[in-house]
């Protein structure tokens, strides 16, 4: 009987947290699809025929910023995804496996880079940049982001290279493969699942910066998170709208996360507890 | 390996010596382009934004012209109502927003730790707040708070727990602790997660054990599962408190640091007073006053860290 009722609880509770996690997010999708009319309505009015794509239409107006943040947004994080995996995971490797001197030390500042506030770094970046006419330019933002990510993306994949068992490079060895072949040819494909957690990882933090895109960027290289600020601010009363960029710019994003989600909870998560 | 090898032949040691230095030499190969950008776009800078704390920085004729003015930066930082009003905020905010967030999350992840909350449906639904841009996540909570259109005023008003619509973001201090609730709702998926796999470490047996010894589940709680969780709670603690100094999305979207200043947080000032107000110098050094916090937070978690790694070696 006591059971029960704690089952009952727990019941209760798994289904509020469904709701308060799930509950904003299912509210903004369903509102994005309402003209302004029925959202400023006394009660709102949910009648589902006015539902209609028109703000998302609208938002993707190429005079409206959206679209065009959109596929910056895409080629940055795509980018920086990309060589964030091939520099972090040769750091990695050699921090891992080449008996490189001071490793300990560069692990442990690489952990400390985490902790920097972003405006100690914002500021004499946009200095410098300035300087060397990379403000406003996918290679400035693109550069900046790398070294964000390449600090998760080597220890977590530093944990993963210590892991394989160091019989498999020796027998390479004996073979006559060289050390970049052992590399190449041995680790990197025995390591997809957390070679892909942390590039998916790298992905939606790219994708997903605001701070250092609205202090680097002007107007040609305005990102997704950058334009959805300006519907949010500029075009104020446009609700629909507002939200209608929300969740087309975090579609991307979500879609990856559920997707590999679990090399997200194996790679990422734990890695993160067992370092 | 090299013991051994004096007692071996001259030959082997030299193979040894030629394996062993053409590791060392792809081990730095391996490693310096990772270490050339994080030394240009992380070791540079906040050197240089050290040195800029120390000067007085203008903008003149298209370009930057700086004078060397000593403490005269931080000691202003002393007088500045609006610098310590954005302290008070920031650690009124890091402080409820870490409690806030551990408590909920620990209850969290207890509940999805039951065989009821183990289907790993549950563990996509945190995901999803947690790849939410943080703007995006902001314009959803502008979108709730609305004054006028709001659900949260319709449900408000319609639960009769007041009688006129509340203007969520209007005065000071309730847009500050409105902030702290978006803020809190994004940051529990990630710590839950991490709690989580911690829970996941703590042996079985040991809850055996207790069950045998007669535990209550409170003592069980008490005695082998907040035990289990000490280093992933210290972990969860610091991370918490590091991203909490560094909001920005939020108040950017929701406040602008408005009204009356009432959620203006240290970050969002020292952009504020860099890059609006052009005062370049003294927003280094609130930068770096922020900074010292983090730092001195990023030592207690390399602290928690070390006593574990040690005993895993």
């Amino acid at each position: 009987m006591k059971k029960n009722l704690s089952k009952v609880i727990l019941q209760i509770f798994l289904i509020s947290f469904i709701f308060l996690a799930l509950g904003p997010i299912l509210w903004a999708i369903v509102t994005s699809f309402l003209p302004l009319s029925s959202l400023t309505a006394k009660p709102i009015d949910l009648d589902p025929t006015k539902f209609s794509l028109r703000n998302y239409f609208e938002v993707l107006d190429t005079s409206r910023g959206l679209l065009s943040g959109l596929i910056n947004s895409m080629i940055i994080a795509t980018f920086t995804a990309s060589v964030a995996l091939v520099v972090g995971s040769a750091a990695a490797y050699a921090l891992a496996r080449l008996s490189l001197p001071g490793s300990n030390f560069i692990l442990l500042a690489i952990l400390a880079t985490q902790m920097f506030p972003g405006i100690v770094i914002a500021i004499p970046l946009f200095i410098v940049m300035s300087r060397l006419g990379m403000i406003d330019t996918h290679f400035g933002l693109m550069f900046v982001y790398l070294s964000f990510v390449l600090p998760i993306v080597i220890w977590i994949l530093k944990g993963f290279f210590e892991n394989i068992p160091i019989q498999l490079e020796k027998a390479a060895a004996i073979d006559g493969a060289t050390n970049s072949q052992t590399f190449r040819f041995i680790i990197l494909p025995i390591s997809l699942p957390p070679l892909f957690a942390t590039g998916v990882f790298a992905f939606i933090e790219s994708w997903n910066e605001f701070f250092f895109a609205i202090i680097l960027t002007r107007i040609n290289v305005k990102t997704a998170p950058i334009a959805i600020s300006e519907f949010a601010g500029q075009y104020r009363t446009l609700y629909g709208q507002m939200l209608a960029s929300a969740v087309l710019a975090s579609l991307p994003v979500v879609i990856l996360a559920i997707v590999f989600r679990k090399f997200i909870l194996e790679g990422f998560v734990e890695g993160a507890v067992k370092t | 390996m090299s013991r051994s090898s004096l007692s071996s032949s001259l030959n082997e040691i030299r193979t040894a010596g030629k394996y062993q230095r053409s590791r060392l030499r792809m081990g730095i190969l391996f490693s310096l382009p990772a270490i050339f950008i994080l030394l240009a776009v992380l070791a540079y800078p906040i050197i240089s934004s050290f040195i800029l704390s120390f000067q007085d920085v203008r903008l003149a004729a298209g370009g930057i012209v700086t004078e060397f003015i000593g403490l005269e930066n931080y000691a202003k930082i002393f007088q500045d109502a609006a610098f310590r009003n954005a302290f008070n905020n920031s650690i009124y905010f890091t402080v409820i927003e870490v409690v806030a967030v551990t408590i909920l999350s620990l209850g969290l992840a207890l509940i999805l730790n039951h065989p009821l909350g183990r289907p790993a449906i549950y563990r996509v639904v945190l995901l999803i707040p947690w790849a939410l841009a943080p703007v995006a996540n902001a314009v959803l909570w502008k979108w709730i708070y609305n004054a006028n259109y709001g659900v949260l005023n319709a449900i408000v008003v319609g639960l009769g727990l007041s009688e006129t619509p509340i203007v969520w973001l209007g005065s000071p201090f309730l847009a500050l602790n409105m902030i702290l609730i978006a803020d809190v709702w994004k940051a529990i998926p990630f710590i839950t997660l991490l709690l989580l796999a911690g829970l996941q470490n703590i042996p079985r047996r040991l809850y055996k054990a207790a069950l045998m010894d007669g535990a209550t589940s409170w003592q069980q709680f008490m005695h082998v599962t907040l035990p289990g969780l000490r280093t992933t709670l210290i972990i969860s603690i610091v991370l918490q408190s590091i991203w909490a100094l560094k909001v920005f999305d939020l108040v950017f979207v929701l406040t602008k640091g408005g009204p009356a200043d009432g959620t203006v947080l240290l970050n969002f000032l020292s952009w504020r007073v860099t890059f609006n107000y052009l005062n370049i110098g003294y927003g280094a050094a609130i930068a770096n006053v922020l900074f010292l916090l983090m730092f001195l937070l990023a030592l207690a978690y390399i602290r928690a860290l070390r006593p574990r790694s040690s005993s895993n070696k």
